[in-house]
């Protein structure tokens, strides 16, 4: 697309459209990076907890930047990054509580992941200007975290017993909560899509879906027969519920709010 | 949106003093003196003192490693457009201020604007010939 949001055009409701959609990706990444922080010292090896402490440290450096996109709109980032309580996060839900078990996290890793990037696809193809100009060195490091993701997924696939029954029932878990947010078809997303900042969405249910289905495939589920989850919650642009309070405390840095230095 | 009663402190570095390695990173001990005089071309001044500034983390130059993406000098005020190599970089605080450091002492520059870019994205083919050589030369493949 070669057009360019004018955001001058944008009226009240159109502006809070992309204000929500800043912070469905900005939040998520940063819940996204608290999952992955969580197993520094638990993943299956020692080398993987690496790996998991550097897609933390992406994944905020994202959230950094995608915070910081709501200077666009004259918000002030330090105000969302730092004094929001939990209700108002509007991260996707999958990434709400700790992952019980590291099956769950590859899962996360593929599919929850996978559908930031999807949607990040998506918005910096877009008209608005600062995606195209800062999401593509976000996917250039997603890369990494997708071939961990997938060569694990692989691994606890063909994996015997209790492994890949984790992975199955995380996989069949997650899905309907992450087809809905990549598919979110309520009237703040429909703004979007005809300002052109994100593509209509079927096409984003479309790209995902085809990102994911070779891998699902190998637990046996088939991702094109999975229904988006019914529940939605428009203000948020997210399922209702909220990020447990623990992982908002982690998110806000509240332990250091007298030394912020950013 | 809804606002925690906790208040947010905004100051610089959270009223502590500056970071106290403030002063030892970028390779300030190679750092060449000021110019005595203005320079002709001062565009290109600018550029050979930023090869000077080395990354925080491996010895060579800002330039070396491809992360200066343009620079511009008008009334005395430098831009300089930088990109970093990751979004998520730990050593962001102490390139800015390195840069900033190294053009503010020179005369001719009376104040640094760092505009940070992230398009085109940086890899590792930005980094130049005699960057790689010197990478080699540490034992660092590129």
């Amino acid at each position: 697309m070669s057009d360019v949001l004018d955001l001058e055009t944008l009226d009240g409701p159109g502006r809070a459209a992309l204000e929500r959609l800043i912070l469905t990706l900005a939040d998520s990444k940063r819940l996204m990076g608290i999952r992955y922080s969580d197993w520094l010292l638990g993943a299956p090896s020692i080398e993987t907890g690496i790996s998991a402490s550097s897609m933390a440290q992406d994944e905020w450096g994202h959230a950094r930047l995608l915070y910081s996109m709501l200077k666009d709109l004259d918000r002030d980032p330090e105000a969302y990054e730092h004094d929001r309580a939990s209700e108002a996060y509007a991260s996707v839900s999958v990434l709400d509580d700790e992952m019980p078990d590291w099956a769950a996290v590859v899962a996360a890793m593929t599919l929850a992941d996978g559908a930031l990037s999807t949607v990040l696809s998506s918005f910096a193809e877009g008209t608005f200007e600062t995606a195209r100009s800062r999401v593509p060195k976000m996917l250039a490091e997603e890369e990494f975290h997708s071939s961990l993701g997938a060569a694990w997924y692989r691994r606890l696939a063909q994996a015997e017993g209790e492994a890949r029954k984790l992975l199955t029932a995380a996989t069949r878990s997650m899905l309907p909560a992450l087809l809905a947010w990549v598919g979110a078809d309520d009237e703040a997303a429909r703004l979007m899509v005809r300002a052109g900042v994100i593509a209509p969405a079927a096409e984003r249910l479309l790209a995902y879906r085809h990102a994911v289905r070779d891998l699902t495939a190998l637990v046996d589920v088939d991702v094109d027969a999975v229904e988006p989850d019914p529940a939605w919650d428009p203000a948020r642009g997210r399922a209702p519920g909220r990020p447990s309070e623990e992982s908002v405390e982690r998110a806000r840095g509240d332990r250091n709010r007298a030394l912020f230095v950013e | 949106m809804t606002v925690l009663p906790l208040p947010v402190v905004h100051r610089p570095y959270g009223g502590l003093p500056k970071p106290a390695t403030i002063h030892m990173s970028g390779g300030r001990d190679v750092w060449s003196s000021p110019l005595e005089s203005a320079p002709q071309d001062p565009v290109a001044a600018v550029w050979e003192a930023l090869n000077e500034v080395l990354d925080p983390e491996i010895p060579i130059s800002l330039t070396e490693l491809g992360l200066i993406y343009g620079v511009d000098v008008r009334d005395g005020v430098a831009e300089v457009r930088l990109t970093f190599t990751a979004t998520a970089c730990p050593c962001m605080e102490f390139i800015r201020e390195d840069i900033t450091d190294r053009l503010e002492s020179e005369f001719w520059i009376s104040r640094v604007e760092l505009v940070e870019v992230w398009d085109p994205p940086w890899t590792s083919d930005r980094i130049t010939p005699e960057g790689r050589a010197k990478l080699r030369g540490l034992g660092v493949s590129a």
